[in-house]
């Protein structure tokens, strides 16, 4: 093996952590957001939507890409500091929100009307309705689209790149970048190669996990 | 909009720097209409290939749009960018741009053209057979404009992130017109100004663009539903 490989492998381990993290953390936050959001998009009252359905529309709307260097240069603006890592959870967390919410809400409103409306007549409220009788149903539809989202959120990481978090991306284009500052070779091809790789093998089983539940459902 | 750090916020800025936003605005443009039109042609293309089981064809298609869809489509970005240099292929920030979009959204629209085609209902295809059709005959006049339907809604929403993913170019410093904004930020420091001019002139396009993705799919929806 050359010997340029060892430490080039240490450096992207390293960068795959903070990916491995970012990816963790922003997943966690947009369930969690999404799920309630795509809640609140099927309350009945209008204000309440008309919120919720601006938040979505805005941050679903605008490329993922911009999110974070609003984050990234407005929050210092108007005197919120935050590093590259917590700005790009933050970016993509608006982001991945907004997509769950959207999935989820398709999900909760595609349970056929009569249940809800069983469930209301049998007394339960709305929290009742939600968690005994319209969630449960909805998340076996959602899930396929949502491991869709959680792989989507962990290839969007590679954005926190371009604003500087040392990343596994950034991580390789620092390591071609010294490779060729040291010795004129780039190695770009087996470096991108591993990156590309490495993703590979995260996405393609959830991938795969998502068409198998989708086929299963119909 | 005056705050505690004496940020003043001035529209005027906006309006003198219209002509380098309308530039990048062009290319932006560019890169992703080439893309959107190549994204909808291989992904019809090969999502029919793959859908009609040609043998060998239908495997390297697959391994395409798995590589295509479970990789990041920064790193493909950079990959093309950085790396192919080093094989000999050198190309430039324009053909780069267009090029990956492309070969992002072929890969998705392979998959919903493929998964629209399947979902045709099999008697229809049979009862074209009896009728004497042949094979292709049947996919092109039973197969195709059925299934072309169905994936609609998925192949609009795919081409309308195209465009919004051009915006990635700024890794690679193409000047489209998220580049062009943060240029202009770096020497500037006007933030708020360029983020929320371009970030409402993507959003109205984004929004046309769904309103137009509606009105096809209204003018083609299959009667009675599906």
């Amino acid at each position: 093996m050359p010997a340029w490989v060892g430490p080039v492998a240490d450096y992207l381990a390293g960068g795959l952590r903070e990916t491995a993290l970012l990816a963790l953390v922003s997943i966690a936050a947009s369930l969690l957001v999404g799920i309630l959001l795509g809640a609140l998009l099927t309350l009945p009252s209008k204000p309440v939507r008309a919120v919720v359905r601006a938040y979505v529309e805005i941050w679903r709307g605008l490329p993922i890409i911009i999110i974070l260097f609003l984050i990234f240069f407005v929050l210092p603006i108007i005197g919120v500091r935050v590093n590259t890592f917590i700005a790009a959870a933050i970016g993509l967390s608006l982001w991945g929100s907004a997509n769950v919410a959207e999935v989820v809400r398709g999900a909760v409103q595609s349970v056929p009307r009569g249940q809800a409306e069983a469930a209301a007549a049998l007394g339960f409220s709305w929290t009742g309705r939600m968690r005994h009788v319209l969630l449960p149903q909805a998340a076996r539809r959602a899930l396929p689209p949502l491991i869709g989202l959680v792989v989507n959120l962990t290839q969007q990481t590679s954005l926190a790149a371009v604003i500087g978090l040392v990343d596994i991306l950034e991580a390789s284009q620092r390591s071609i970048e010294r490779l060729t500052l040291s010795g004129g070779s780039t190695h770009a091809v087996p470096i991108l190669g591993a990156v590309l790789a490495v993703f590979f093998v995260i996405c393609l089983p959830l991938t795969m996990l998502s068409r198998w539940y989708e086929r299963r459902l119909h | 909009m005056p705050d505690d750090s004496g940020y003043h916020f001035d529209p005027d800025f906006i309006v003198d720097h219209l002509g380098d936003l309308g530039t990048g605005l062009l290319r932006t443009l560019a890169i992703s209409a080439i893309g959107m039109a190549g994204a909808l042609i291989v992904g019809a293309l090969l999502g029919a290939i793959s859908a009609l089981r040609v043998p060998v064809a239908r495997q390297l298609i697959t391994v395409y749009v798995e590589v295509f869809r479970n990789t990041p489509l920064l790193v493909q970005i950079f990959f093309l960018y950085f790396a192919l240099p080093e094989t000999g292929l050198q190309l430039g920030g324009f053909t780069v741009g267009w090029l990956s979009l492309l070969l992002w959204g072929g890969a998705y629209n392979v998959e919903n053209f493929r998964a629209g085609f399947e979902a045709v209902e099999g008697g229809y295809v049979e009862a074209c057979r009896a009728l004497g059709f042949p094979r292709l005959a049947a996919f092109r006049h039973v197969t195709l404009p059925i299934g072309a339907r169905i994936a609609l809604p998925s192949v609009t929403n795919i081409l309308i992130s195209v465009f919004k993913n051009s915006s990635f170019m700024v890794a690679i410093s193409y000047p489209e017109l998220t580049e062009t904004a943060v240029n202009i930020v770096a020497v500037t420091f006007r933030v708020f100004e360029m983020f929320l001019a371009i970030g409402i002139v993507y959003l109205g396009l984004v929004w046309l663009m769904s309103l137009g993705a509606r009105a096809v799919e209204g003018r083609f929806a299959i009667p009675g539903g599906h």
